[in-house]
């Protein structure tokens, strides 16, 4: 039955494989050998085994005894143990000479590396999982044994710690054998050897985390995913497990049991993460795509991994990536950016099938974790916000874009995602500042003393304001809604800046009274917690216009959105209407009234549009409360002449269209923000009046008002380019005449005619302008001189509460007031001729006016060339005793005008019709200031059935009135119950002597004039 | 017995198994002297066994106890030795029975694995007695274990340890006994079906030269057994011949289908060697057929014994007709050299079963073979075996058999005139247990790993 074992050694040696001498030992010596490495004793020589012997025997035995592998594995850990121990003594007590113990193992440690990895290379499916579960265990072991060393460095520092590790032989050699095993196992069996690794990282976690960062850089690919497949397969199992438990969403005895391998998944990745990111996200991101692609023929290359071929495994991807990004801001940060990318319509739609099959309570936690991540989401925000609200706006409305509407149910659920999103953001922004709520967050060292809970999410939108509010204009059914209350949470939670941005963004944006609406919406909440919002936000939309940054169309939006915040107060305060709009257009008037002067340069833009749109926006608003500084005042009264004139010619120029409309409307607004300047303040009048008088008579503008620059010719050179070089030269006639030196308006001048011997001057022929407009303008001119004047009297006080500009016309209109009206007396003579301004106010005898020829013929062409001066000569007349001021201009006028009947031939004064006009508004001008008495003043009435001659007489009668009874304001006296200043001519001297030559020249002429004699009876 | 645990709690893990070693010993040989028969170890020894040294947990409460490798090592040395000096066989065995045999309870688990190391561990210092004892288990146990036991042992010297297969070639000549049950559970695990159930080449190789330098080594078992109606239900074959013929039947394929595997890795090597090596086995199972009448007709058992049962030629026929079907789909890379591997795989499919019915071996008629052969490619030789009379080689044993030819009654071939009177014969089943050792119940074959 048996056969006795003869001890001979194997004869036949058939295999390929090179034996070592150890594998020739017979069957005794092997015994021999298994007492010895039991005992530890030599089993021949009966003494003990060295270290180093005992270990040369258990690798012999590893090669013979297939049966004592595990023995000897452990035996062996004994070793390595040993050997690092002498290693950090080595390096504790450095400089010592006790090398010797630890070299003597580091070759034994090399043999044992040569035998495995041979073994590994040979039988890699047989000896890669026994040696890598083995060299991990004991990584991990001895990593956190030797944790504590004085040599071993601080667990944190994984640089220092792979450094010292990797130097070690035993660890060296023990992640050589992993790395190799490893290497050969991927190819079949890769869960196996990380769950390995994994396992040991949880126990020894911080100070296995060297092997792991380092296997990780040396297989990131693999690593990656097998990590994220065994994470998910634990992942899986445990879900499974639990959903008992699932309810309490994240009770502490469900998260207690999930957390180990997850967290250590988490740690493994973010340690590969500052290298290896990319390969991380690419990961995920597939983890993600694959576990919704539907079953079957998968891509090759997703063939080393098994997870996808489990529908369950698919089921829980992607409940199981929320979660790692919930545990990772690091993870989050690589993968929100890119998957809002990812899901497009099909995707969502395969999403949807695999969610269709959780159970609802599990639905409810994954919906929390992805309000939670997208809130706690750092960059991307903007992206996942946009595709949230893209894909939950209703159907009906049209999408923008070529991709089709999703189905409802996926509609519903971001509807839904993002509704529990704001709701959850309106719980962190108003519970971030708990217990300050008194003072409130505005209390500036309460909210900072705070520490204030970050929101990932609303810090990255901070930078999007602008799109959102954009977005939110748009009115897009619900999502305005949404987005609307998004940017009040952001500007809560942003404080101050962000507010003042987005309300400053909807100003700019707004472009109809719905949509400013918005604006009002926003800061109604928002009052309540940021004060001082509204001027902050016209401050930044200032500043925006000085940064032009905005190109003409926003900046008019801009304008009218403000005028029309503006105008709501005035309308509010007329009808009924909530309260808050009331208030919050009074502080958008208030606000804006500040900076006047900012948006006074933008009535000058050279878009028609802008300056309307600031003209709007300048008469709506109030002026300051406080007395504005001068420099700002002038700077405001100047521009808004300057628009006055522009929109008087746009208007002359754009026709009657709907352009025209618009002009018409615009010079509306500018005449009422010159009444409302004027009222306010006198010198804000002085300077629009000076302003108003001098522009009506630039020579750019006196064409407006029918003036003719030419005639004024002799004081302003025509361009060259106008008129034919005569090859006139100043110095080659002065030289030639030797004596003349050119004082204009006192002395003769060479050239106001012409040059002598060459004949007239050429007139530049321009087309005359249209007379309508030209009588429009000059009524528009009129009509804000008028309100100019008569507004100040009344309302002078700077309070800046106006009347209504539209005042009713059935009331008799306010007296000129005297102020006003000398401020345009002095503009006038000024402008028509400086040498007299300031001068003598009495008139000399009527033969002086020889002397000053030359002056008066400069202000006859004066009143020639510039129609309008007489209409604002009788507004002068009007605000007695202003026209006082004006005596040395009506005495040049008027001796001009002496010297043209004495010197006419014609038969009627009608013959000379200019010259007759202008006799009569100067006399009826002269009548209504009150220099004449009543009977002179009437005196004109007789002038058209006159012959120049007797007109000439008239008019010297005057002339010796006024020489007689000088022009002097202080013979006024101010009538309380007029509200005027009068003249008592009581007090002056006879009239009658005066009234003879009339008398007589309406003896001469009673056929004619008899109708008229009753104007002249004293 | 039962009284001793108390001393051994406290002990460590290793000395309470030494001491329970050394009692079991003494329990042992007292009841063997003892002269009950049969002896029988209570249950009380077997638990405190189970405590002791195979640490299944007794108690739910109480962690069980885990030795170490080393310590494992050591108590598996002390074994060795333990078996090595027991003088007396009875004793060995009963030892090994109450250490070893399957109890179906949970400590079966770690019994194989003590087993499946003490066994290696013998093969590796030549413990013949372990081994002696090890081929009885094997006879006894069902096959699901003995195939477990194989498959460690291959593992260990055929594929883990390079180099030490040599020690394993040598349980051919230290314990023949085990060896013929050794390569008898090969061959049941290794089946060809799948990579994983290829034998390795060193096996093969092994078992080749085992089979040249003493062809009588696959009956080993057959010889030494009393064959009694007391064999264990699903026990191992009693001869390796199925499994053998098996393997020659279906190499050609099995291993033209690693090829294609092989050749993306670079290597035929496997494919080059394992040709030449499946025909000398095969040529050498012929051998073994062709010795079977003398050794049956000593026993008396010749046309009784079925060593190859139709039920395993079924199972063959069909994966061979499966596979053959499939290499024909998949031929389109050489069609001939496809056409030359499945006529090879006929032939001798053919040649065996052809020595088989001619030696006693198979016991089945034509009618039933060519049911069985049915669905297989045309082959000339196959077709010849099929329809071709029965010619028995050796005349002398034709008379006193046909009386027990248990086919002659239920095929009688019209072609054959000849063989009109076998017909008379009433049929010999009921008479004859003529497959005691067969098994017909589905079993799984594999080991769940």
């Amino acid at each position: 039955m048996s056969v006795v074992f003869d001890g001979n050694p194997p004869k036949a040696m058939q295999t390929s494989h090179t034996h070592t001498p150890q594998n020739a030992l017979s069957a005794q010596e092997l015994s021999q050998e298994i007492k010895s490495f039991i005992s530890g004793v030599d089993a021949v020589q009966g003494r003990k085994l060295s270290v180093r012997e005992h270990a040369r025997c258990a690798v012999r035995l590893l090669r013979s005894v297939p049966a004592c592998r595990g023995a000897v594995l452990e035996h062996l850990r004994g070793v390595y143990d040993e050997h690092v121990s002498a290693f950090l003594h080595r390096l504790e007590t450095e400089g010592d000479g006790s090398a010797g113990v630890s070299s003597n193992l580091e070759d034994i440690i090399q043999e044992v590396h040569g035998v495995l990895s041979e073994f590994i290379r040979l039988n890699p499916r047989a000896w890669a999982p026994l040696v890598s579960a083995w060299a991990v265990d004991l990584l991990g072991q001895l990593s956190s044994k030797h944790a504590g060393r004085r040599a071993a460095p601080h667990s944190s520092s994984l640089n220092e710690l792979l450094q010292l590790w990797m130097s070690c032989a035993a660890t060296r050699s023990l992640m050589e054998a992993y790395s190799q095993c490893l290497a050969a196992m991927l190819a079949w069996c890769p869960d196996a050897c990380v769950d390995a690794l994994l396992d040991t990282s949880v126990q020894h976690s911080p100070h296995f985390d060297w092997v792991v960062a380092h296997i990780g850089s040396a297989f990131p690919g693999t690593i990656i995913s097998r990590v994220l497949a065994c994470g998910l397969k634990d992942f899986c199992s445990h879900g499974s497990k639990d959903p008992l438990l699932g309810p309490a969403g994240g009770g502490a005895g469900d998260k207690g049991s999930r957390v180990p391998k997850i967290g250590s998944v988490v740690g493994i990745l973010g340690h590969l993460a500052a290298h290896h990111s990319d390969s991380i996200r690419k990961e995920l991101l597939r983890m993600f795509q694959e576990s919704l692609s539907p079953s079957g023929p998968l891509s090759p290359s997703s063939s080393g991994s098994s997870w996808e071929s489990s529908p369950q495994l698919r089921r829980s991807a992607v409940p199981f990536l929320l979660q790692l990004a919930a545990l990772s801001p690091t993870l989050l940060g690589a993968v929100s950016a890119e998957l809002v990318e990812l899901l497009r319509p099909p995707v969502l739609l395969q999403l949807q099938a695999l969610l269709l099959g959780l159970p609802r309570e599990e639905l409810e936690n994954m919906l929390g974790l992805a309000v939670h991540l997208i809130s706690q989401s750092p960059t991307g925000g903007a992206r996942v916000l946009r595709f949230l609200a893209d894909t939950a706006t209703p159907a009906s409305v049209i999408i923008s874009g070529p991709t089709p509407s999703p189905l409802d149910g996926i509609r519903e659920a971001c509807d839904r995602l993002l509704q529990m999103l704001l709701l959850h953001l309106h719980k962190l922004v108003y519970n971030r500042t708990d217990g300050t709520e008194g003072t409130g967050p505005s209390h500036h060292s309460a909210s900072s003393a705070q520490p204030q809970r970050v929101i990932p999410f609303l810090e990255e939108l901070q930078a999007h304001v602008g799109e959102l509010c954009a977005e939110t204009l748009r009115l897009e059914r619900k999502r305005h809604l949404w987005l609307h209350q998004l940017l009040c949470l952001l500007s809560v939670y942003g404080g101050p800046s962000v507010a003042t941005e987005a309300l400053c963004q909807l100003l700019t944006q707004a472009r109809n009274p719905e949509e400013l609406a918005l604006a009002w919406q926003l800061h109604t909440p928002l009052s309540a917690c940021l004060p001082g919002l509204i001027p902050a936000a016209v401050g930044r939309c200032v500043a925006q216009v000085h940064t032009h940054t905005l190109g003409p169309r926003q900046l008019r939006q801009l304008l009218l959105n403000l005028a029309a915040a503006v105008q709501s107060q005035d309308e509010e305060r007329r009808g009924a209407g909530p309260a808050a709009r009331a208030s919050m257009a009074i502080q958008v008037g208030g606000a804006v009234s500040g900076h006047l002067h900012d948006f006074c340069p933008l009535l000058l833009h050279g878009d028609p549009a802008v300056s309307h749109a600031a003209a709007r926006l300048l008469s709506a608003s109030p002026l300051p409360r406080r007395a504005a500084a001068p420099a700002h005042l002038l700077q405001l009264c100047r521009a808004a002449v300057a628009h006055f004139f522009v929109a008087l010619r746009r208007r002359g120029e754009s026709g009657s269209g709907r352009d025209g409309g618009q002009a018409s409307e615009a010079v509306g607004c500018s005449a009422l923000l010159l009444a409302r300047l004027a009222a306010y303040s006198s010198l804000a009048l002085k300077a629009v009046l000076q302003q108003l008088v001098e522009g009506a008579l630039h020579k750019g503008n006196a064409e407006l008002f029918g003036g003719r620059i030419a005639d004024m010719a002799g004081d302003t050179p025509l361009s060259p380019s106008l008129t034919p070089d005569l090859g006139a030269s100043l110095l080659d006639t002065n030289c030639r005449f030797g004596t003349a030196v050119n004082f204009s308006g006192s002395v003769w001048s060479v050239f106001h005619a012409g040059v002598i011997g060459k004949g007239l001057k050429v007139r530049a022929a321009k087309p005359p302008h249209d007379p309508a407009a030209v009588i429009q303008n000059v009524q528009t001119l009129l009509a804000v001189t008028v309100q100019c004047c008569s507004s100040s009297s009344l309302n002078g006080g700077a309070n800046g509460s106006q009347r209504h500009p539209t005042s009713d016309p059935d009331e008799p209109p306010p007296p000129i007031n005297a102020e006003a009206a000398k401020v345009v007396a002095m503009t006038l003579v000024e402008n028509i001729c400086p040498d007299v301004a300031n001068g003598e106010l009495s008139w000399p005898p009527e033969e002086h006016a020889r002397t000053t020829v030359e002056r008066d013929i400069h202000i006859r062409r004066c009143f020639e060339a510039h129609p309008v001066l007489f209409p604002l000569l009788q507004v002068v007349a009007a605000g007695r005793p202003a026209l006082c001021y004006c005596s040395a201009v009506l005495r040049g006028l008027l001796a001009t005008l002496l010297a043209h009947w004495e010197a006419s031939r014609e038969a009627l004064a009608t013959d000379s019709p200019w010259h007759l006009q202008a006799s009569c508004l100067l006399v009826s001008c002269m009548g209504e200031g009150q220099l004449l008495p009543p009977v002179l003043g009437n005196v004109h009435e007789a002038f058209p059935y006159l012959t120049p001659f007797e007109v000439r007489l008239l008019l010297l009668a005057l002339w010796e009135y006024v020489r007689g009874n000088g022009p002097m304001p202080q013979k006024f006296v101010f009538s309380p119950d007029k509200g005027l200043f009068c003249r008592d001519f009581s007090r002056d001297g006879d009239v009658a002597r005066y009234v003879a030559p009339i008398h007589s020249v309406l003896h001469k002429n009673i056929d004619r004039l008899g109708h008229l004699c009753w104007r002249f009876q004293l | 017995m039962g009284d001793i645990r108390q001393s051994l709690l406290p002990r460590d893990v290793l000395s309470a198994a030494k001491e329970l070693l050394y009692h079991l010993d003494i329990y042992i040989c007292n009841l063997v002297q003892s002269g009950r028969q049969p002896p029988q170890v209570d249950t009380k020894t077997l638990e405190l066994v189970e405590e002791f040294i195979l640490h299944s947990p007794k108690d739910r409460n109480i962690q069980p106890r885990r030795m170490s490798a080393l310590q494992e090592l050591q108590l598996l040395e002390i074994m060795c030795s333990c078996f090595q000096e027991q003088s007396r066989d009875a004793v060995r065995q009963l030892m090994f029975s109450a250490l070893f045999s399957l109890q179906g309870n949970q400590a079966d688990e770690s019994r194989m694995a003590l087993l499946s190391k003490l066994v290696s561990m013998a093969v590796a210092v030549g413990r013949v007695p372990i081994l002696e004892c090890a081929a009885t288990w094997l006879q006894r146990t069902h096959r699901v274990y003995c195939v477990r036991l194989a498959r460690v042992l291959v593992d260990d010297y055929c594929s883990l340890v390079p180099g030490s297969v040599s020690t394993l070639q040598n349980i051919h000549s230290s314990s023949p006994r085990f060896c013929c049950q050794f390569i008898t559970a090969v061959t049941t695990l290794y089946d060809l079906t799948t990579e994983d159930l290829t034998p390795p080449l060193e096996l093969l190789q092994m078992i080749v030269s085992w089979l040249q330098d003493d062809p009588h080594l696959v009956l080993v078992t057959l010889l030494n057994t009393q064959l009694s109606g007391s064999q264990p239900i699903s026990s191992l074959d009693l001869t390796p011949l199925g499994g053998l013929v098996r393997w020659c039947v279906k190499a050609p394929l099995a291993y033209r289908r690693d090829k294609k595997q092989v050749l993306t890795n670079g290597t035929a090597e496997s494919e080059m060697e394992a040709g030449p090596l499946f025909s000398t086995l095969h040529l050498s199972v012929l051998q073994v057929l062709m010795l079977l009448p003398n050794i049956l007709n000593e026993k008396g058992l010749f046309g009784r014994l079925a060593l190859l049962q139709p039920e395993t030629l079924a199972t063959l026929t069909s994966d061979l007709s499966r596979l053959l079907d499939r290499a024909d789909k998949h031929a389109h890379a050489g069609p001939a050299s496809s056409h030359a591997l499945s006529q090879l795989v006929l032939d001798r499919l053919a040649q065996a079963l052809q020595v088989a019915l001619a030696n006693g071996a198979l016991l089945c008629s034509r009618e039933d073979l060519r049911a069985i052969c049915s669905r297989l490619p045309h082959n000339n030789l196959l077709q010849l075996v099929m329809s071709g009379p029965v010619m028995y080689y050796d005349n002398i044993h034709t008379t006193p058999l046909m009386a027990f030819s248990p086919h002659s009654g239920h095929s009688p071939i019209a072609s054959h005139p000849t063989h009109q009177p076998l017909a008379s014969h009433p049929s010999p089943h009921p008479q004859y247990p003529a497959q005691p050792y067969l098994s017909t119940m589905p079993f799984p074959y594999r080991p769940n790993h």
